[in-house]
């Protein structure tokens, strides 16, 4: 399938004034500036590709935001380009924006002074939708997010799940192909969080709509991601599917297992990690023998009560990738 | 698919007009701005037309000028204002120190297109809201401001637009500097105060001593007010007018020109506060 999304070598930094401690320092300020250069992303190169869902996380100040504003226009990178849809974004700015909607989380797009509707009615007009498709989009997305109930009330009145709904209707009236969503959960409630997840699932499968997501919530990880780009530091750490990341970052597995006395059996592929009366546990590589093999040997020596398996949770992978190895 | 070319070419879009009904909606939601700017300008319009009169006691002219002149001069400069209400600077500098720029930016529209829509909406509200009422209270009050013949009244519409485009520039160079200061509110004080003081708002420039009423003429102020205001009370003569308005145009390209260059500048330096 084509690159919808091609990141090369992309670096941004930031140029910040370095200021002194107290009032010398402020007065010193005055004078004379020392400019810091604060890289917020280095050498960044990923392609993605159309129709996927991407999960794009990293700890925060990993330089997510950055990347997604330099995806979506706003920011220039310092080196580097990147390409959507093949048009550079740098170059061709409004053809790029006009095929691509964006959410942030913590801020909206919504005018805070006007009704609902209203602020969709300036959108059709900035990305110039024709009055036909625009009702189909509403229609659309009313069936997803329940949004004509809301049209009419003024966004300031808003709570935080309505107005998500609303920029998410807001991001999606034009019919981008590219969608990014900067932590779109951050505060929501569970049930604005499952509509939030039914919407990203149903235009990714009815409409093919490739999607990028930041997040720190590992539901929307679990449930929504086919691929997750982990960035830290400003640099790229981990990049595959999710099951790929864990094999990597925990190849291995723990087996609990209780006896019924405490003389403990051993294995040649596995450690024991720990003992305790006459439960123990083994930990041994997924490449090296599966669960059930091990479970056989260890039987055939004594007799074994219970057995258990633990696999590292996807937290603590994250955790992992985000501390580095 | 053939349908859909079809709507487009049935719907012509004006993005910028829509930018400008919307912020109409918008600068009708709070009123009570309103009342408070009406007084404070009838009281600066009132008190200075006061003064004037008190200056003026005995005499029936000076510099050239008329008790009833300088009356009709303080109206209009208080219209005026009205229409040089910018607030251009403020609202780029809040989008940059709150990070909705971002928002402004991802759009595909000029933003600094959008802010002018925005800018025209708030001054064709004022003139319902504020200008109508101060020319009531000062034709009222103080006199009506009739201008000095059909000519100078054209004349003055001419000069008042390119004021308008000189006050839009100024503020928004101003306003294009918090992307690279964060904080703006001193300097856009500064910036306000030095146009009421060298613009001829309040004082006419031809009360300064002629060496720096030589300085301003080539500075920008005075064709914020001094000009288009001679123009209305007829001070004026054919060398005056034509070299007073070859300035003000000038100032008009230069200020533009000033603009192209400092919009390319500016957009490398966006940095948007608060993740």
């Amino acid at each position: 399938m084509e690159n919808m999304i091609e990141i090369k070598n992309i670096s941004k930094s930031y140029h910040v004034v370095k200021k002194g401690e107290g009032i010398k320092g402020a007065l010193k300020g005055l004078v004379k500036k020392e400019v810091k250069v604060i890289p917020a992303v280095s050498n960044l190169n990923f392609n993605i590709k159309k129709g996927e869902i991407v999960g794009f996380i990293g700890p925060n100040g990993a330089g997510k935001s950055t990347t997604i504003k330099m995806m979506s226009g706003i920011l220039t990178p310092s080196s580097g380009e990147i390409l959507i849809g093949g048009k550079n974004v740098k170059t061709h700015r409004k053809e790029v924006v006009q095929n691509i909607g964006v959410v942030f989380g913590q801020r909206s797009q919504l005018n805070w002074d006007l009704r609902l509707g209203e602020s969709f009615e300036l959108l059709r007009h900035i990305y110039r939708i024709d009055k036909t498709s625009f009702d189909e989009m509403i229609d659309t997305m009313d069936e997803i997010l329940g949004i004509k109930e809301l049209q009419d009330k003024p966004v300031r009145q808003m709570s935080l799940g309505q107005r998500v709904k609303g920029d998410l209707v807001a991001a999606m009236l034009h019919s981008p192909d590219v969608l990014f969503l900067d932590e779109p959960t951050i505060g929501l409630d569970i049930s604005s969080k499952y509509a939030l997840r039914k919407f990203v699932k149903e235009i990714n499968e009815k409409r093919g709509t490739t999607i990028i997501l930041t997040t720190h919530d590992l539901g929307d990880i679990e449930q929504l991601c086919s691929r997750l780009i982990i960035i830290n530091n400003g640099k790229l750490v981990e990049d595959g599917n999710l099951e790929e990341i864990v094999d990597d970052i925990a190849p291995y597995k723990t087996l609990v297992v209780e006896y019924y006395d405490e003389q403990i059996p051993q294995h040649e592929k596995c450690e024991i990690i720990s003992t305790e009366g006459n439960v123990a546990k083994y930990r041994f590589f997924k490449k090296e023998i599966t669960a059930a093999k091990l479970i056989e040997d260890l039987g055939k020596q004594k007799a074994i009560k219970d057995v258990s398996i633990e696999e590292a949770s996807i937290d603590d992978i994250i955790r992992i990738a985000y501390e580095g190895r | 698919m053939k349908e859909c070319v079809k709507n487009q070419k049935n719907e012509k879009f004006n993005t910028y007009l829509q930018v400008y009904k919307m912020q109409i909606i918008r600068s009708l939601t709070y009123k009570f701005d309103v009342y408070g700017n009406i007084i404070m300008q009838s009281i600066i319009m009132l008190a200075s037309a006061f003064f004037w009169k008190a200056l003026y006691a005995g005499n029936d002219s000076v510099q050239g000028v008329g008790v009833s002149d300088m009356m009709v001069y303080t109206v209009v400069s208080s219209m005026i204002s009205v229409v040089l209400t910018t607030n251009v600077e403020r609202r780029i500098s809040n989008s940059v120190s709150k990070g909705t720029i971002a928002i402004d930016m991802m759009r595909p529209v000029d933003i600094y297109k959008v802010f002018f829509a925005e800018n025209l909406a708030g001054v064709t509200t004022l003139i319902f809201q504020n200008l109508l009422p101060i020319l009531l209270i000062g034709s009222i009050f103080i006199g009506v401001p009739v201008p000095a013949s059909k000519e100078a009244f054209l004349l003055f519409v001419l000069s008042l637009f390119m004021s308008f485009c000189i006050n839009w520039f100024i503020a928004v160079i101003f306003g294009m500097f918090s992307f690279k200061v964060i904080e703006m509110d001193a300097l856009i004080q500064v910036k306000k105060h030095l146009i009421r003081l060298l613009s001829g708002s309040i004082i006419p420039v031809w009360f300064f001593p002629e060496s720096i009423k030589n300085i301003l003429s080539f500075l920008p102020f005075v064709y914020l007010y001094q000009l288009p205001l001679d123009i209305y009370i007829g001070k004026y003569d054919s060398a005056s007018l034509t070299k007073g308005l070859i300035m003000q145009a000038l100032w008009v390209v230069v200020l533009y020109l000033m603009f192209r260059f400092f919009k390319k500048k500016a957009e490398d330096k966006v940095m948007i506060q608060g993740g």
